[in-house]
């Protein structure tokens, strides 16, 4: 019971009491530090903290606002790892050749992709001996083809502080690449740094069970493929994404679609947006009832015009998530 | 009864003395070498051989070097056995070793760490359904 207990308290609001302003400061003075003595720079960002929490957190923070993604390295590896997806030893080999040139771009350029990423919050939270792992595999984005997901394509990291094991995701805290000009943009997004497992659980599917930290309701590999698309800012302002869960629904017209969340701050209601596109237009529009209850929130949206609805989220101006739904005649 | 006599013969002494000398200087020497602080030194490698740029550090303190151009190092301070020295390089397996009375060079070869190199992005791009053209 105790052990259920950790699994769902493993979160940031554990550590309301610490204020990170000490560490985010240790790691913004650190900015620019190279990578030539990872033993150094870990001894840099924690001597002068006196918590594993707020020493792992100038470490994650360092590392988010420090390394840039690599959409160059990025793209090649998902080509190559396709390429040789039915040939073990070719993809093995690979991943030799790619591995020795990512870390030498990572020591170099401080450029990287996920597992790199991973790699760096661990060996520097192991220098300063603090438990952390990286976890391997499945992540969700808005435009990851489920229909080829069939390779684990991405890395974060699992940390045990006050002997309970928290995740979080310290490539897509960083910022995000805009994949025109592969341009990578630095922007820390702080709902990732020890976030909730459940809301994890919506886009992060790791291979090895154990990295849910998740005591029931483990999705099958399905159901995260169906789970709704949720986006960065999803952490930002969420604590749990309760309903719905599947991304599509099949309704009758004047059906409706119900949405459960778990806030992470009370908002007001004109903030809550729902915007539809149906392929020929889109509109903003308010859901047909919000009810916000203290931290609560539940939407309902009646559906009266048949159609295949892309229906995005939005909180002020923060996308959060999206669902389809295809209205139909009775 | 025959009494036997405890006093030494003046080459009986010599000897002795001589033997408690050499006791006394091996025990010395056993307990110098434990507490002895000596510096170390050594050679650290990869699959391609000399390996330069590893760190070596003292654990639980800031004290390190860094191997040269043929990646051979000494190590700043002076290290008594039970030192630990941590061998780090970014990509490879750390590893530890613990000084003991013998230590003096260290040759060590560091093993890449087989982590599979994976990534995907985030975005902010919204999704869009696929839309057959009508």
């Amino acid at each position: 019971m105790f052990f259920l207990v950790g699994f769902l308290n493993a979160q940031v609001s554990n550590f309301s009491d610490i204020d990170f302003k000490k560490a985010d400061s240790v790691a913004l003075s650190n900015h620019g530090e190279d990578l030539t003595s990872l033993p150094e720079l870990s001894f840099k960002l924690t001597a002068s903290l006196t918590t594993d929490v707020e020493r792992f957190r100038a470490i994650y923070r360092w590392v988010c606002t420090n390394i840039a993604n690599d959409y160059g390295l990025y793209l090649k590896n998902n080509r190559k790892r396709q390429r040789f997806k039915d040939d073990s030893l070719k993809l093995e080999e690979w991943n030799t050749k790619f591995r020795r040139k990512l870390f030498k771009k990572l020591q170099k350029k401080k450029r990287t992709i996920c597992t790199g990423y991973a790699y760096l919050v661990k060996s520097l939270a192991n220098f300063a001996n603090i438990e952390c792992e990286i976890v391997q595999g499945y992540g969700r984005v808005s435009t990851t083809n489920i229909k080829t997901l069939d390779l684990p394509n991405h890395s974060w990291n699992a940390v045990k502080l006050n002997g309970k094991w928290y995740l979080c995701d310290p490539t897509w805290a960083s910022g995000i690449p805009k994949p025109k000009t592969g341009k990578f943009h630095f922007k820390y997004n702080d709902g990732f740094f020890l976030a909730n497992p459940k809301l994890f659980a919506v886009n992060h599917f790791p291979i090895e069970s154990r990295w849910w930290l998740l005591e029931d309701n483990i999705p099958s590999f399905e159901q995260f493929l169906n789970a709704p698309v949720i986006y960065g800012k999803a952490y930002k302002n969420l604590e749990l994404h309760n309903e719905p869960q599947q991304m599509h629904h099949n309704i009758k017209k004047h059906g409706k679609v119900t949405f459960a969340y778990v806030l992470k701050n009370s908002i007001n209601t004109e903030d809550v947006k729902l915007l539809l596109d149906d392929g020929f237009d889109n509109s903003k529009t308010s859901p047909t009832s919000i009810s916000i209850n203290n931290t609560c929130l539940k939407l309902e949206h009646q559906f009266n015009k048949t159609g295949f609805y892309d229906v995005h989220l939005y909180l002020g101006e923060d996308l959060i998530s999206t669902y389809t739904v295809e209205v139909t005649n009775n | 009864m025959k009494t036997q006599n405890f006093t030494l013969k003046p080459a009986n002494k010599t000897f002795t003395f001589i033997a408690i000398f050499m006791v006394a200087l091996f025990a010395v020497n056993a307990s110098y070498s434990q507490t002895n602080e000596r510096t170390i030194t050594g050679v650290v490698s990869n699959e391609d051989g000399p390996l330069p740029g590893a760190n070596i550090t003292l654990e639980g303190t800031n004290v390190g070097a860094v191997t040269d151009g043929n990646g051979e190092f000494k190590f700043p301070k002076k290290l008594k056995s039970g030192d630990v020295l941590i061998f780090s390089y970014l990509g490879y397996e750390t590893q530890k070793i613990i000084i003991d009375d013998k230590t003096n060079y260290i040759t060590l070869e560091l093993t890449p760490d087989m982590v599979e190199m994976i990534g995907d992005l985030d975005t902010n791009t919204p999704y869009k359904t696929k839309r057959r053209k009508s």
